[in-house]
């Protein structure tokens, strides 16, 4: 999950088991807010990686992985940004 | 249309059972997610960017008004309120949760519906010709016989679990309307001294190793097609590649052994393998045939009805095209609606279509492998009355075959795979190209979006195709020139370098400058021209004039 990681900051994401929808990680639990979320630091990441397995092992959640964010503390890339925020299109 | 059988019924119940105990399996923690995950994509869950997606079969395109009620249902209870048609005859719900896909199973059990054969590596919802039975050029229907190859691939134990998903098309007359030449199989009905029988192509296929299907056969007998199938799929499964994914669809073991080897070992499994069991008797492709026989339809000499109205006028020139049957037509409806998703549908238009449907056309609707619908048997003088409907539900586009008629992906806006966004360059088209006038004087043009490599928006067989790629973070579109999804099937060549999506409306009016400085006349279509005059030109074109501009 953490081998081809870029960059400085991270936001732990992942999909929760039962409905599917994009989730964070925060100091509570999960959010669907990444607002919330933990920035968490490149030589943080084994920890966060320790808590997404045992996550997923409680059935909580599936898919994690590890958002990047950009100097400015922004996510970086632009499917991050759309699973963040949404669809780009109307209905 | 097809009717289950009480077998049909069973099986349809006791898998919908099935993955409910999966489900709650996998809730309670007694499956991970790696055991998972081959159980749920056998009944078409997958996990997309934001959520999971439901791909639901409507086999061989064909739909009844109550299903077409029951998906409209399905989409306002369990999902937000639509579905998108997509490039194989299916319909994908891009919300549903995982604790409610059992209900939602459930419910389209209830209206002769699934999700099997939808994903995994098992022989895939077979798809056919929208417009099968409904044209006179056709030598027979090519229906019965997508339901006698879905009989017999259902669960069929030895090919659940072959190398790759495995695509099968037939069709039914000379037009190709099924992209038939990029399936894995393609089956084209044909006679030959007054015996009607299989032109079999094998290894055909998209993706990112695009190639046109290689005739393996000219002539099959109807009763061994099971058997002649079989042989394919054993040869398949004997010899396709497991231990390198991009490898392992057929269309590579066809290429990397060569036709005609492939066809020796197909004919050795042929003749050692088949057995009476699966040949086909008169009796039983009657009895199938019998499910879809037409509706009683009177040959009469009503008129399509003549209005002093601009848009019907245009909508009957270019969405109507003449029934098998004097006095009825067929309706192409476009899901193509400017700045609005290609192949998506509101559940207040199904709701609406299903009604029309049965006003209109015997409860009977069709989808497309172009992510359009057709409502199969309306009488002439109807036509008005019908337009007048559809275009409350703006369901009266009338763009059939033209430039904003694209086929599209759903892109990296709902998909986890896309490398770019898909959906917003085909709005940006249909809002550019939005005036009928201007359509028809561009004249037929494919143009088909996919969203990465994987092709689903069948950007290789565009006349114009669109690939959208990740340079760098930066979304950028590639485009291909000449590629044709019909009988006369070919591979799109790369014109060059790729282009931002703020240049990519200039680069298509570009190409259509070129297109047009060498149209000889209203008949030169795109393609033609193309196969003409050759890519250099096109590419000159458009490069010097980028080249110029910047």
């Amino acid at each position: 999950m953490a081998k081809k990681l870029q960059g400085e900051t991270f936001l732990l994401s992942a999909n929760e088991l039962r409905s599917g929808k994009v989730v964070f990680f925060t100091s509570t639990g999960w959010s669907s807010s990444s607002s919330e979320a933990i920035k968490i630091k490149v030589d943080e990441i084994e920890k966060y990686e320790e808590i997404s397995i045992k996550e997923e092992k409680k059935c909580i959640i599936i898919s994690p992985k590890f958002v990047e964010l950009d100097e400015a503390g922004n996510i970086r890339t632009l499917r991050d940004k759309i699973r963040n925020s949404g669809i780009t299109i109307k209905i | 249309m097809y009717k289950y059988s009480d077998i049909d019924k069973k099986i349809i119940a006791s898998r919908v059972k099935q993955f409910e105990n999966q489900v709650n399996r996998r809730i309670e923690g007694r499956l991970t997610e790696e055991e998972f995950k081959p159980l749920r994509l056998m009944n078409g869950l997958y996990l997309q960017l934001h959520a999971y997606m439901l791909r639901i079969a409507i086999p061989y395109g064909e739909l009844s008004s109550k299903q077409l009620r029951k998906i409209a249902f399905i989409a306002d209870k369990y999902d937000r309120g639509y579905g998108h048609f997509t490039t194989r005859q299916n319909i994908q719900f891009n919300w549903p949760k995982l604790l409610e896909v059992p209900e939602i199973l459930r419910e389209l059990s209830s209206v002769e519906m699934h999700a099997i054969q939808t994903s995994g590596n098992c022989i895939r919802n077979i798809s056919s010709d929208h417009l099968a039975g409904l044209t006179l050029n056709e030598i027979e229907d090519p229906r019965p016989w997508c339901e006698i190859i879905r009989k017999w691939s259902t669960f069929h134990p030895e090919f659940s679990f072959l190398p790759r998903k495995f695509k099968i098309a037939v069709i039914g007359c000379t037009e190709d309307r099924a992209a038939m030449l990029v399936h894995d199989i393609g089956l084209r009905i044909i006679k030959r001294k007054n015996q009607v029988g299989f032109e079999i192509f094998v290894g055909g296929g998209q993706g990112r190793t695009p190639i046109i299907g290689k005739k393996i056969r000219d002539f099959l007998p109807k009763k061994d097609i099971l058997n002649y199938l079989e042989a394919i799929l054993t040869t398949y499964n004997q010899e396709g590649r497991r231990d390198n994914i991009y490898k392992a669809r057929i269309k590579i073991l066809v290429r990397e052994l060569g036709i005609e080897k492939f066809r020796s070992l197909v004919e050795e499994n042929f003749s050692k393998l088949s057995n009476k069991e699966l040949e086909i008797d008169d009796k039983s492709i009657e009895e199938i045939f019998g499910f879809f026989r037409l509706p009683p339809l009177k040959p009469n000499t009503n008129q399509i009805p003549s209005k002093n109205n601009h848009e019907y006028q245009n909508w009957i020139k270019q969405n109507v095209i003449p029934h098998k049957i004097q006095g009825y037509s067929i309706v192409q409806i476009s899901l193509k609606a400017p700045k609005k998703p290609p192949g998506d549908a509101t559940s207040n238009q199904m709701i609406a279509l299903a009604e029309i449907s049965e006003k209109f056309s015997f409860s009977e609707i069709r989808v497309t492998h172009e992510q359009n619908l057709v409502l199969p048997h309306v009488s002439n003088d109807e036509l008005f009355n019908l337009w007048n409907q559809l275009k409350i539900q703006n369901l009266a586009t009338p763009n059939l075959g033209l430039i904003t008629d694209t086929i599209c992906c759903p892109g990296m806006d709902y998909c986890a795979l896309a490398t770019a966004r898909s959906i917003p360059i085909s709005q940006k088209i249909s809002s550019h190209f939005n005036n009928y006038l201007k359509q028809k004087e561009i004249g037929d043009l494919k143009i088909k979006i996919s969203g990465c490599i994987n092709a689903c928006g069948h950007h290789h067989v565009g006349n114009i195709g669109i690939l959208g790629l990740d340079r760098k973070g930066q979304e950028s579109y590639q485009i291909t020139l000449g590629g044709s999804a019909k009988e006369d099937a070919a591979i799109g060549e790369i014109v060059g370098p790729s282009f931002s999506e703020n240049d990519l409306i200039d680069a298509i009016e570009k190409i259509l400058d070129t297109y047009k400085k060498h149209k000889r006349n209203k008949s030169d279509d795109f393609l033609s021209v193309f196969r003409r005059i050759g890519i250099k030109e096109f590419k000159k074109d458009l490069y010097d004039n980028f080249t110029k501009k910047a």
